[in-house]
């Protein structure tokens, strides 16, 4: 009550109240005295405003503080792109595989399953077909009882 | 005015700590007494401008922050307790003859000293109501608790104090 009273908290009639009581109490008349004399004393000593120059120290380390920040998040990044770039690689493999085998799937004709079977295989790719040059190169280099 | 820090602007931003530049410093001193915290304050008060709600009061708003940010600098204890060295650092606020401006300043110290032996919770309380001069409803905005409790924290503190200022 005492401090709500130095720090004119209280209602009207609270305080009062509290006036009247402290003309018959001594205890809280000295209770009174001492919280006041200790509100003088805070309110006699030095405050510290901020030094010159605060403003822009503070900014300075904000900036930096802000700028290792969005260096360490750059150097991250790369990671996630190239992650991304991996994923998506395989995606559009994945797509190609289904895709071409249900193509494949839907050819009806044997014919026609067979020739796109035989232009995909391997078997027949011919390195140094004879009418080339290099097939040429190769028949006159095999001995004669060959040829 | 903090609608338009949703972009984080520094020329704005620079602005607010030009207007409370020195309650915030001045409050990090009588909690703590160490002026790198009154930078702690803004630069968290930066990164937290987003949780900023636009129907509360600003300073109210970033007292919490400073309070948090000493009783952090407590939990941590990162750095010694207290320093009882003379701040020569700092120049002495307000106007007065050296033998006054001396007074004051020898004043401050016995209270930064009694300050620091009082519980965390009542020297906040009390630093906001002695020192920065917040009402009853506003230090309970700032430590996000009851009137009633502010009223008995800053009545505890007090008696505490005045013991102690005795001593010393």
């Amino acid at each position: 009550m005492i401090s709500q009273y130095v720090d004119d908290e209280l209602s009207l009639d609270e305080k009062k109240d509290f006036d009247s009581h402290i003309e018959s109490c001594a205890s809280c008349r000295e209770g009174l005295e001492e919280t006041r004399a200790l509100h003088r004393l805070f309110a006699s000593a030095q405050r510290f405003p901020a030094p010159y120059g605060f403003a822009t120290k503070v900014l300075a380390n904000l900036e930096e503080k802000e700028g290792s920040r969005l260096r360490s998040l750059l150097s991250v990044r790369p990671f996630f792109l190239r992650a991304a770039q991996v994923t998506f690689a395989l995606v559009v493999m994945t797509i190609g595989i289904i895709s071409g085998n249900l193509l494949l799937a839907e050819r009806t004709d044997p014919i026609g399953q067979t020739a796109v079977q035989e232009t995909f295989s391997l078997d027949l790719f011919q390195a140094t077909p004879p009418d080339s040059i290099g097939g040429i190169y190769n028949t006159l280099m095999r001995p004669s009882h060959e040829r | 005015m903090t609608k338009r820090f949703k972009g984080n602007d520094l020329s704005e931003f620079e602005a607010l700590i030009c207007k409370y530049q020195d309650r915030v410093y001045n409050l990090c001193h009588y909690m703590v007494r160490d002026p790198q915290d009154a930078q702690d304050v803004f630069l968290k008060a930066y990164r937290h401008l987003k949780d900023f709600r636009p129907g509360a009061s600003l300073y109210t708003w970033l007292y919490r922050i400073a309070v948090n940010t000493c009783l952090d600098y407590k939990r941590k204890s990162r750095r010694e307790a207290f320093r009882s060295e003379p701040l020569s650092e700092d120049l002495p606020s307000g106007e007065g003859s050296p033998h006054q401006l001396y007074e004051s300043r020898k004043i401050a110290e016995s209270i930064q000293l009694a300050l620091q032996k009082l519980p965390q919770k009542l020297r906040a309380a009390i630093v906001l109501r002695e020192i920065e001069e917040l009402s009853y409803e506003e230090i309970a905005e700032v430590l996000h608790t009851s009137v009633g409790t502010v009223k008995s924290r800053i009545s505890r503190a007090r008696e505490q104090l005045r013991h102690l200022l005795k001593k010393i």
